[in-house]
């Protein structure tokens, strides 16, 4: 019998500051088999022990393919986070996954991809965006919005830099407040859709950041005409077993860890708590 | 009755036969505690086992799925690898003597932990256990499992169930693993006679007829909370009532939530598996600060959710109260079981 929850060990291959409170870490299992296993797709996540200060859910922030090592990102609020970001390359973690249902991908194909991400919710976007990228035509047109509160929580700044030379996607970013170096858009995510054409009948958009931005957001994209099944989310919550035991994550009977993280906006309107 | 059959022992010689289950495994029994309590506890000699009680103040649960327990350990020293094990609890154990409502709970926590993927730390205890029923006739004041489908007497689930007759216990066997306890005991076994079923027949309609006026309701709480209808008003009511101990769950024989927590540092530590309640204010506390439940109403909704919805039913196999009653006995904002389905029932408190 497996036992669910004997983490694999991992080493740090590389750490990148992101903000100032932010850094993305780039893991590699110490036995490669393992690697082998952990065949993930965007938008499942996996459990990330230190060991003596504990475990937490991070999203799986890399694309898999070509790699043989996946990265989180991690923003240090915590006895946990800040424990991790005190860590060095070479240092040892735990990790239990990948868990979690992530994106539909296959489903998709033929459609319009609208990406709308709000601070620290574009890493579980991440490896979906690159995803699609490899698999261009498969994709009418691809957009990506992204905000964040000001130009220093901006994460994944290369990424940001190749996307915007990019001439076959559409990649758009806003922050709530400028500073003084500052010449892009001001303003909430969501003043991004008037610079952007959307075709609703045809348009899935991933929406992943804080709450309360995501409420707005889907109010935004339910005006603009798109589907409930075509507004799709990815959920936060306190996710401490991962495989559906404790009981932390759920929200009425549906458990964020294993029927999640990952939901359509219908799914999350029929939920019998608030989601 | 007893799927492997059925047979008597005397009263005389069941310390013979639980000497020889003490010989063989640790025996969790009924025990006499300070005053009128008696609770499940590990026992040392034959002598220790309260056979004739009422209830026990706690559940089995913490035999199967230990309040503080640790699962992992690790070490890494002088910069060398660090080394990383599960810890299990293979300890053979005999549950003696317990009631019916007690061994429905377990059955609950069976689904519970055994639903994909199978929990095994929960996997390997259950497995090295042995559940030995004892038929309840003496209901208490805030019994109800007549109304939960988990008592007075069981017609499964148990691997041995006694019923006190007079000057001799009634034992059927419903399992190959109850059958093994009586191995080498054979001589003290007899086969039961047909007028010792007749007497577990009477005792179980004797004592149906015993339990309080008041029991619980479910059938319309379970509709409203199906069907999310229980109106936030009621919610918000119930939360006001409620003082957030955590007391009910402990108490509960099926409730499961738990939390972990590692003791020590890299070098050389612990992770522990820590029982938790979902009435807690912290339970569903996210780092970003984020409190999908900051209300208490919300809370008991959570746990009601948890306990009498057909979606829950269906991952369990069963509603996630035995009436055991321990939380009439526990709540001191009475947001017990009773009289919180009595008052969805009523739609006010």
């Amino acid at each position: 019998m497996e036992n669910p929850f004997l983490p694999d060990l991992a080493n740090i291959a590389a750490i990148r500051d992101e903000t100032a409170d932010t850094k993305t870490f780039t893991l590699r299992f110490l036995d490669p088999a393992r690697w082998e296993a952990f065949r993930y797709r965007p938008g499942q996540f996996a459990e990330v022990s230190v060991f003596g200060a504990g475990e937490a859910p991070f999203c799986l922030a890399s694309p898999r393919q070509g790699a043989d090592t996946f990265d989180i990102t991690v923003r240090a609020v915590g006895a946990l986070t800040d424990a991790l970001h005190a860590l060095a390359v070479g240092d040892t973690v735990g990790v239990r996954g990948p868990l979690g249902n992530g994106f539909p991908f296959d489903e998709v194909k033929g459609k319009d991809i609208l990406f709308v991400a709000g601070g620290i919710g574009l890493p579980p976007l991440r490896p979906l965006i690159w995803e699609m990228l490899a698999e261009r035509a498969s994709f009418p047109t691809i957009t990506v919005l992204y905000g964040a509160r000001a130009p220093g929580d901006l994460v994944y700044r290369d990424d940001l830099e190749r996307w915007r030379a990019r001439d076959d996607m559409k990649f758009l970013v806003t922050v709530d407040a400028a500073d003084g170096d500052w010449k892009g858009n001001v303003g909430v995510v969501g003043s991004l859709f008037s610079q952007i054409q959307v075709a609703p009948a045809q348009t899935v958009a991933f929406v992943c950041g804080p709450p309360i931005m995501i409420r707005f957001v889907t109010q935004d994209l339910l005006k603009l005409g798109l589907a409930e099944d075509s507004i799709i989310t990815t959920l936060e919550r306190h996710m401490r077993c991962g495989v559906g035991k404790c009981n932390h994550c759920l929200i009425g009977d549906k458990y964020v860890c294993t029927d999640g993280p990952v939901f359509t906006y219908r799914q999350v309107k029929s939920m019998m708590e608030p989601a | 009755m007893g799927e492997y059959g059925a047979f008597v022992i005397t009263d005389s010689d069941l310390p013979t036969w639980v000497g020889s289950l003490l010989s063989r495994a640790q025996v969790i029994a009924p025990r006499s505690l300070a005053g009128s309590d008696v609770s499940y506890d590990i026992v040392q000699a034959p002598t220790d086992v309260q056979w004739d009680y009422q209830t026990s103040i706690a559940p089995l649960k913490r035999f199967l799925f230990p309040p503080s327990d640790q699962i992992l350990r690790w070490n890494q020293r002088n910069g060398g690898p660090l080394q990383l094990e599960p810890v299990y609890d293979e300890t053979d154990r005999v549950f003696l003597a317990v009631r019916p409502c007690d061994v429905a709970g377990v059955l609950v926590l069976d689904r519970a932990f055994a639903r994909d993927p199978e929990d095994i730390y929960y996997a390997r205890r259950r497995q090295h256990s042995a559940l030995v029923a004892l038929a309840c006739t003496q209901p208490g004041p805030n019994c109800f499992c007549v109304c939960a489908d988990a008592g007075p007497f069981l017609d499964r689930g148990y691997d041995l169930q006694l019923t006190a007759l007079t000057g001799a216990y009634l034992v059927e066997v419903g399992t190959e693993k109850g059958a093994s306890l009586l191995r080498g005991c054979e001589s003290l076994f007899e086969p039961a006679p047909e007028a010792a079923l007749a007497d577990r027949q009477r005792l179980a309609l004797e004592t149906e007829s015993r339990f309080a006026e008041d029991k619980a309701y479910f059938a319309a709480a379970l509709r409203k909370i199906t069907f999310n209808r229980v109106p936030d008003d009621l919610w918000r009511a119930m939360g006001e009532l409620c003082l957030g101990c955590g007391g009910c769950a402990f108490v509960c024989p099926t409730c499961h939530c738990f939390t972990t927590a590692d003791c020590g540092q890299q070098s050389e530590g612990c992770r522990l598996r820590l029982w938790d309640s979902c009435l807690y204010q912290a339970y569903a506390l996210e780092a970003s600060g984020h409190n999908p439940r900051a209300e208490r109403g919300q809370r008991v909704k959570a746990r009601f959710l948890h306990k009498l919805s057909y979606q829950f039913a269906q991952k369990l196999g069963a509603h996630g109260c035995v009436g055991c009653g321990r939380c009439v006995t526990t709540c001191l904002g009475s947001n017990d079981m009773p009289a919180v389905t009595a008052r969805i029932r009523r739609g006010a408190l």
